[in-house]
């Protein structure tokens, strides 16, 4: 790997302070190292409460029917395909950080990326209970699966783009989880070398797959992290691409719209980022990670944001002036009655979307808001509740008043269950989170090590005098020891 | 052979006496046989249904020990097969339904022993088959679970079963007899021949009366033909004989004197085809919008004070005279054509008034006879029997009762307790008659005053016959045997008037002996209708000597700022269905409201209440605000206020026959408010309007419509309408319009291939089923509906589901006014000016259907005869396909509404979701009218219109068996055989023979049109053009007036 890389002296170190090696492992371990403390437990507490009260929702849901949540013959997905969509589309930043920017080499990636992989890992994991059970009849999703059958042969209909979700869905969850996964395993093994007690040895044993670090591993690990992040590239695009085919393949108004995967990509990016941003600017502070989640990082993330931001706003315009311009007088009808106007009766969630997601972001184009802790925490929550709105304001306001007004329907609005199962879903999220964060090294400590002696503060400060240095003592000093 | 002996025990060897008796007591007991014999089948000690039951539990019990499967019920073959049932093939009764005195040949479907399906008897001339949603409906009411069961006996609020007949017969003889006083029989109307001289009898052995009183009066026709024309009997319409039809708020085609014939005669002159071009032009003045009004041609509105100035203004500009003189310009220039109309068709005119005061309808008379509509339109040569009540007769037995001067009073077939106008009295009068009985099947509000009730059979139990016109008979004859211990209550006259024959007997009797043998006799039941030769139509002279004085009385008529306007709807009509939940669910036509009655008020109205109708809260919301109204007597009633478009100002029109006691079932139990005692008598007759108040009560209330958008914004890809002079000036526009539409894609022709790079898999031979709806023909009336949920088994969600959307109808009938949306009505233009147009919408079966290719499991699919299925089994319910559906008909069952889940227990109130009407129909009684043939869906699947798959599979079967072609006439789907008006054709419609090949290529081509054809989802069923014998169509004159180029542009900026 960057065996040799030479960073300017003007960039932003990307790990602060007088670290070596042993100091990074020192800071990235002490986290799971020491005792819980009373605002994780806490935390925890009230993640798996939430979670239990999901796991009610749905219970009440699968047992007495759909029929618990407010879906009716005209609006028949709601908040369950909308939560779908933004759990899918905030999984998206973490494959970005981890696939395409480590093709990209950009380094700051390996503050945030163990992070960012784990939250796409969790994300995929509360995105995929909705399709499940959203269905009427959850005993028998496994009829989604094309398995060899005594029914006929009965097979499934690969025609529709929910079961392309299906595939979509299952591969990016399994590559996702294989990269964050291998990258854990140097991490797992230094832990479970400064394990203490013989039980947390044997865990971390078992969980590091018996990693030496031996040259060979070390070699078959940097291939396959090459691979899985070169498999892993294509379904930053695909994934999302694939999801919205659900709404431009169909017939709607509103829904059948060719701008939408590359539209749904950079929004999946962009709440995915702002994503990162809420999760990491609590834990870096919490867990005294500031040297490593550096505020380099945060400008950086911000800029993403305010460049898929844009994007996103693009596309809505675009698709507006589309609507318009392509005279389909449903397809203006439900741009211009259901949406635009304020006084329709989701008026008002498409202004949220945009006041959310095309006019607050262009804060971040003053290099101040960008540095900024606060600003930027805020601004990511309403990021991302502009991203929400955004699939309500799809999904919703296009079905709800569609071709026949005979069938236009009743207000809709979540029942308790409905909503309850999105809160347990973030009941899910954040027990996930909290057992990773207290259990698993929330930076990639081999990774930071691979770019400290580059753009460490102190390597970094010693660079000046690099370019009186012979080739041979240039490559001693910053060659991994 | 030897005699040797072989024995099994010494006892048997010996022939010892305690073998011997031990042999034969061997089946001590006996079989339980005879118990049937004089009592229902369910009350049996130990009936079929309780040893299925005990099996059931014990079968249920042992798979449940076994495993966690369902429960497995098993039923149990016959061990001899009668000779004339094939298990799972139906068979076909003919009978009668009777409401009152509304009489409709009907054919009952009987599978395995239960009756499940009415359809129309097409020997029937008057009905050609028709049916209304209320015919349908009656099968359901056979197993209503509030029937009684048992004859009772009432004292202090208890009721004691009467063992038997016998005892019953003795006991109430020694009752009338202990009474003394006036023997009174109150009935309904009655047209039986046999049923009357059953009454004939025992009025002379009681020395009795008989009143005859109708729910919904209609005497003041019955009084006023008898004044002028002295005739108390209502004659028969042809409305098909009508060029010029007005009515004067009679809601003829669906609840005045005899809608479906009506409805039938009324679409005969308005079909317009290809080759003729010609229709009836339909007035209709009236207070609010009703059905019959939302098919009318021109409306005009008034308040119902108005009915008479109306009425004699029309009078006068018919006859030349000089009438009241109408203020409201638009009325009268209305009146003022109407009646140029009127003189210009005499003799092809007719005129009728829904009105029950006698000096209207003498007014009514004297139009109609001044156009000379005796003898055409009108024909007195036979009169319409179903209506004979005498609200005057009523009134002197209620005095009477109350004067203590009635010994006995016996009811059948009404319920004045509940439909009388002054109740009190009613029921203060019947505590004064010391033997009181009652021959209702339920415990209604009448029969609960009641000291005895007696139950009659249903319909379909019975023996009997109706007479709906003069020398027609139609025969009723059971398709069950009776459920209950209940008896006719023919048989209970003749008993007590010392005939001990049973009624049957006595029927069969009656006509054998007048049909000249059994062998007749066995014919007509077998079809059901006895025809009489056709006779040419009969005039009558009009006698106008009471016309000054009537015309006197009206102009006395004062009108006041709101008035209250009463009426009927077409499922409930005047409550004696009430716990029908196929007809509490059915949509009101023009309002699209279930379960509930509510103040219907016109748009002007609404703003003169302050009701932001056109604000998003009160379209889309169910929550309506609540409005206390008052007559002028003082009598105050709390209800939502619906704003429908199309009432005249002022005026709230509250629908009868709702708020009905507890005990009428738990269907009818808190649907509505009672309004009959809004309802007055002036003296001669009652009256269904009344002066009256509004004031805001405050507060919301839910009403529960399957459609809340009422305007269909221009959107002429979802349905077209044009004026007749269009229609015949430029005949081809609409395949014009299409042709210019789909020109880039080589033209209507080309459009099904060139549209799509994808094959056409729907090309080809063999059947292509195909439907044809005509919106010309459609009345709204619900037939089908009612009929489709009758067929197809299709679940009742009650109230509450209803307003969050979950209604499950697989057809519905979208009604669209065709006006502004009122956001964009200027001042100009008045917001109660409205077309209505009725859209019946079910599954479209689209060749190239949405649905299908979203449904991630193949769930739903295309047959290789044109038709969208749907494989119940196979549906994991993630309702892509009904999101994705452009016509919105696909359905979810949303929770347990059938109890056909494998989860228990979960339709409990916990739940939410089931309703009471889900108990009910979920009842072991209730669920007998299940359809065999169609499967019951579970919770978590979509469901839609199959095109009743099950009948084109039986029909092509029986095709096969014969080794024969399918033709035309083997399949009926449900909606198309239902309707009255023939608004539906469904058939192969690659058979060059079938009704609806040829409507497609010779009879409708003008005017035929698919539903948002140019989404190319290739729909199998087509609509034909609405058309309206009028000038201009509301909400589309602005277009007109710009000239055709607007409307020519705006069509074409859709694609």
């Amino acid at each position: 790997m960057s065996l040799l890389k030479y960073e300017s002296q003007i960039r932003e170190p990307l790990i602060d302070g007088n670290k070596d090696y042993h100091q990074v492992t020192e800071d990235i371990c002490r986290p799971i190292e020491m005792p819980a403390t009373k605002a994780w437990k806490i935390g925890f507490a009230v993640s798996v409460a939430l979670l239990l009260f999901g796991v009610l929702s749905v219970t009440m849901e699968v047992i007495y029917g759909i029929g618990k949540w407010n879906l009716n013959k005209t609006i028949g997905w709601g908040w369950d395909i909308t939560n779908f969509v933004w759990w899918i589309g905030i999984g998206h930043a973490g494959t970005l950080i981890s696939a395409i920017l480590l093709l990209f080499r950009q380094g700051w990636r390996t503050g945030v990326n163990r992070a960012a992989e784990a939250m796409t890992i969790f994300a995929v994991m509360c995105a995929g209970q909705f399709p499940i059970f959203h269905m009427g009849r959850v005993w028998d999703a496994f009829f989604v699966m094309p398995y060899p059958n005594t029914r006929g042969s009965l097979w499934v209909n690969f025609n529709s783009p929910l079961l392309w979700d299906v595939f979509a869905i299952s591969t990016y969850f399994t590559v996702s989880l294989l990269f964050w996964y291998s990258g854990l395993l140097p991490d797992l093994a230094t832990i479970r070398d400064r394990a203490k007690k013989k039980w947390r040895k044997a865990m971390y044993g078992v969980l590091s797959f018996g990693w030496t670090g031996s040259t060979k591993h070390w070699q078959r690990h940097e291939s396959l992290s090459l691979v899985l992040a070169g498999l892993s590239t294509p379904l930053v695009l695909s994934v999302h691409t694939i999801v919205s085919f659900d709404f431009a393949t169909s017939v709607v108004p509103g829904w059948h719209t060719t701008i939408f995967p590359p539209y749904f990509v950079a929004g999946a990016i962009f709440s995915g980022f702002a994503m990162v941003q809420t999760l990491m600017v609590v834990t870096r502070k919490t867990l005294g990670l500031q040297d490593y989640v550096t505020i380099g990082h945060i400008e950086a993330m911000n800029k993403v944001i305010v460049l898929t931001g844009s994007i996103v706003g693009c596309a809505y315009l675009t698709e507006l002036f589309i609507a318009w311009y392509g005279q389909n007088k449903y397809e203006w009808f439900a741009f211009k009655e259901n949406r635009v106007n304020l006084f329709s009766p989701y008026g008002w969630s498409y202004w949220l979307m945009m006041a959310c997601n095309v006019i607050s972001p262009q804060i971040f184009w003053f290099r101040k808001m960008r540095r900024n802790i606060t600003v930027t925490f805020f601004m990511s929550v309403i990021v991302n509740i502009g991203m929400w709105f955004e699939r309500f304001v799809i999904i919703v306001t296009s079905v709800y008043r569609d071709y026949l007004p005979s069938s236009w329907g009743y207000y809709y609005s979540p029942s308790i269950w409905e909503a309850g199962f999105y809160l347990g879903t973030f009941g899910l999220f954040f027990t996930l989170y909290f057992l990773f964060v207290k259990y698993f090294p929330v930076i990639a400590i081999a990774e930071i090590k691979a770019i400290l002696k580059t753009t460490g503060e102190n390597y970094k400060a010693k660079m000046g005098g690099t370019d009186r240095l012979g080739v041979d003592q240039f490559a001693q000093e910053t060659a991994h020891h | 052979m030897s005699k040797k002996k072989y024995w099994k025990s010494f006892g048997e060897q010996q022939q010892s006496e305690a073998y011997k008796k031990l042999a034969q007591d061997e089946f001590k007991e006996d079989l339980p046989f005879e118990d049937f014999d004089s009592k229902g089948l369910l009350d049996a000690k130990s009936p079929r249904r309780d040893f299925l039951k005990y099996l059931g539990f014990s079968t249920a019990a042992a798979a449940l020990a076994a495993s966690c499967k369902q429960p497995i019920k098993k039923a149990i073959p016959y061990a001899v097969k009668p000779d004339n049932m094939i298990a799972g093939v139906a068979d076909y009764y003919a009978t009668t339904y009777v409401n009152n005195g509304e009489v409709v040949p009907v054919v009952a479907k009987v599978r395995d022993g239960r009756p499940i399906k009415i359809e129309g008897n097409t020997l029937c001339s008057f009905t050609g088959g028709g049916t209304s949603a209320r015919v349908q409906a009656s099968v359901l009411d056979l197993y209503d679970m509030s029937r009684l069961r048992y004859p009772v006996e009432h004292h202090n609020n208890d009721y004691t079963q009467v063992p038997t007949f016998e005892q019953l017969d003795s006991k109430i003889g020694a009752e009338m007899t202990a009474a003394g006083g006036q023997v009174v029989l109150l009935t309904g109307t009655i047209n039986s021949e046999t049923t009357k001289a059953a009454i004939d009898a025992f009025v002379k052995a009681k020395a009795a009366r008989h009143v005859q009183y109708d729910g919904i009066s209609y005497s003041g026709m019955l009084q006023a033909n008898e004044a002028t024309y002295g005739k108390k009997n209502i004659p028969v319409y042809r409305f098909d004989n009508a060029k010029v039809i007005v009515s004067l708020g009679a809601d003829f085609l669906g609840t005045w004197v005899a809608p479906i014939e009506h409805a039938v005669q009324y679409a005969a002159g308005r079909r317009v085809s290809d080759q003729t071009k010609e229709m009836s032009k339909h007035y209709q003045f009236e207070s609010f919008l009703s059905m019959t009004g939302a098919n009318a041609d021109e409306r005009y509105t008034h308040k119902p004070s108005q009915t008479g100035a109306v009425a004699l203004a029309l009078h006068a500009a018919v006859t030349g005279g000089t009438g009241p003189s109408v203020t409201d310009k638009k009325l009268s220039a209305g009146i003022a054509k109407a009646a140029a109309d009127l003189k210009a068709n005499a003799g092809k005119a007719v005129v009728v008034s829904g009105s029950n005061d006698v000096n209207v309808q003498i007014v009514v008379n004297a139009i109609n006879s001044a156009i000379n509509a005796n003898g055409t339109t009108i024909d007195w040569a036979q009169t319409n029997n179903c209506i004979q009540g005498d609200d005057l007769a009523m009134k002197q037995l209620v005095d009477e009762m109350n004067g203590g001067k009635i010994g006995t009073l016996l009811i059948h077939g009404v319920n004045p307790g509940y439909t009388y106008f002054d109740k009190k009295a009613f029921a203060d009068g019947i505590k004064k008659v010391p033997c009181s009985i009652s021959f209702s099947e339920k415990k209604d509000e009448t029969a609960s005053l009641c000291k005895y009730i007696i139950p009659d059979h249903h319909y379909l139990e019975s023996w009997g016959d109706a007479s709906p016109r003069t020398n027609y008979t139609s025969f009723i004859q059971p398709a069950i045997h009776p459920l209950f211990k209940t008896r006719n209550w023919q048989t209970s006259l003749l008993k007590w008037s010392g005939t001990n024959i049973d009624y049957a007997e006595y029927f069969k009797n009656y006509w054998i002996q007048k049909l000249g043998g059994q062998d007749a006799f066995d014919k007509t039941l077998q079809n059901g209708v006895i025809e009489p030769a056709a006779a040419t139509a009969a005039g009558a002279t009009f006698n106008g000597a009471r016309l000054t004085d009537a015309t006197a009385k009206i102009g006395a008529a004062k009108t006041s700022e709101y008035e209250i306007a009463l009426y009927q709807k077409v499922g409930i009509g005047d409550g004696r269905y009430a716990n029908n939940p196929w007809l509490q669910e059915l949509p009101d036509p023009v309002t699209k409201a279930t379960w509930d009655n509510y103040a219907m008020v016109g748009a002007k109205t609404a703003e003169k209440l302050d009701i932001n109708y056109k604000g998003i809260n009160y379209e889309y919301h169910p929550e309506k605000p609540v409005f206390t109204v008052k007559t002028a007597s003082g009598k105050a009633v709390e209800l939502p206020v619906l704003v429908i478009p199309g009432c005249a100002e002022g005026v709230i029109a509250i629908a009868l026959g709702y708020g009905r006691s507890a005990d009428a079932g738990v269907a009818a139990d808190g649907a509505g408010k009672d309004v009959y005692p809004f309802t007055s008598f002036d003296g001669n007759t009652v009256q269904y309007s009344a002066a009256g108040s509004i004031t805001k009560k405050g507060g919301s209330y839910k009403v529960a419509q399957n459609q809340v958008h009422n305007y269909y914004e221009d959107r002429f890809e979802v349905l077209k309408e044009r004026t007749l002079a269009e229609a015949k000036e430029h005949p081809k526009a609409i395949i014009e319009e299409r042709e210019h539409e789909y020109a880039p894609y080589g033209g209507l022709a080309n459009f099904r291939k060139q549209a799509t790079i994808y094959p056409d898999h729907a090309e080809g031979r063999g059947i292509h089923w195909g439907m044809s709806v005509d919106l010309n023909s459609c009345i709204g009336c619900g037939a089908c509906v009612v009929a489709c949920n009758a067929e197809n088994n299709v679940p009742i969600v009650g109230k509450k589901e209803v307003t969050r959307g979950h209604d499950m109808h697989w057809i519905r009938i979208d009604r669209y006014f065709s006006s502004r949306n009122p956001q964009d009505i200027d001042d100009k233009n008045d917001p109660d000016d409205v077309d209505v147009v009725f859209n019946p919408t079910m599954c479209q079966h689209c060749d190239n259907a949405p649905c299908e290719n979203v449904c991630p499991v193949a769930a739903t699919n295309h047959s290789s005869e044109g038709m969208n299925q749907m494989t119940y089994n196979r549906c994991i319910g993630t309702r892509y396909c009904a999101n994705n559906c452009p016509f919105k008909v696909r359905r979810f069952n949303w929770a347990d509404y059938t109890g056909a889940d494998a989860f228990p227990n979960n339709q409990d109130a916990a739940s939410g979701l089931a309703a009471v009407v889900t108990e009910q129909m979920n009842d072991e009684l209730t669920r007998m009218v299940l359809n065999p043939d169609v499967t019951v869906r579970s919770r978590g699947v979509i469901e839609k219109c199959s095109f009743c798959v099950q009948r084109l599979q039986e029909g092509k079967l029986n095709a096969k068996k014969e080794s024969r072609e399918l033709t035309d006439g083997d399949v009926k789907v449900a909606c198309a055989q239902a309707c009255p008006t023939h608004a539906i054709v469904f058939g192969n419609a690659n058979d060059p023979k079938s009704a609806i090949a040829k409507l497609r290529k010779d009879e409708q081509t003008e005017r035929m049109h698919y539903m948002l054809e140019m989404l190319h989802v290739l729909p199998n069923v087509n609509y034909l053009v609405k058309i309206r014998n009028k000038d201009h169509i509301a909400g589309l004159v602005k277009e007109e007036e710009h000239g055709e180029q607007k409307t020519e542009t705006k069509k074409e900026a859709t694609h």
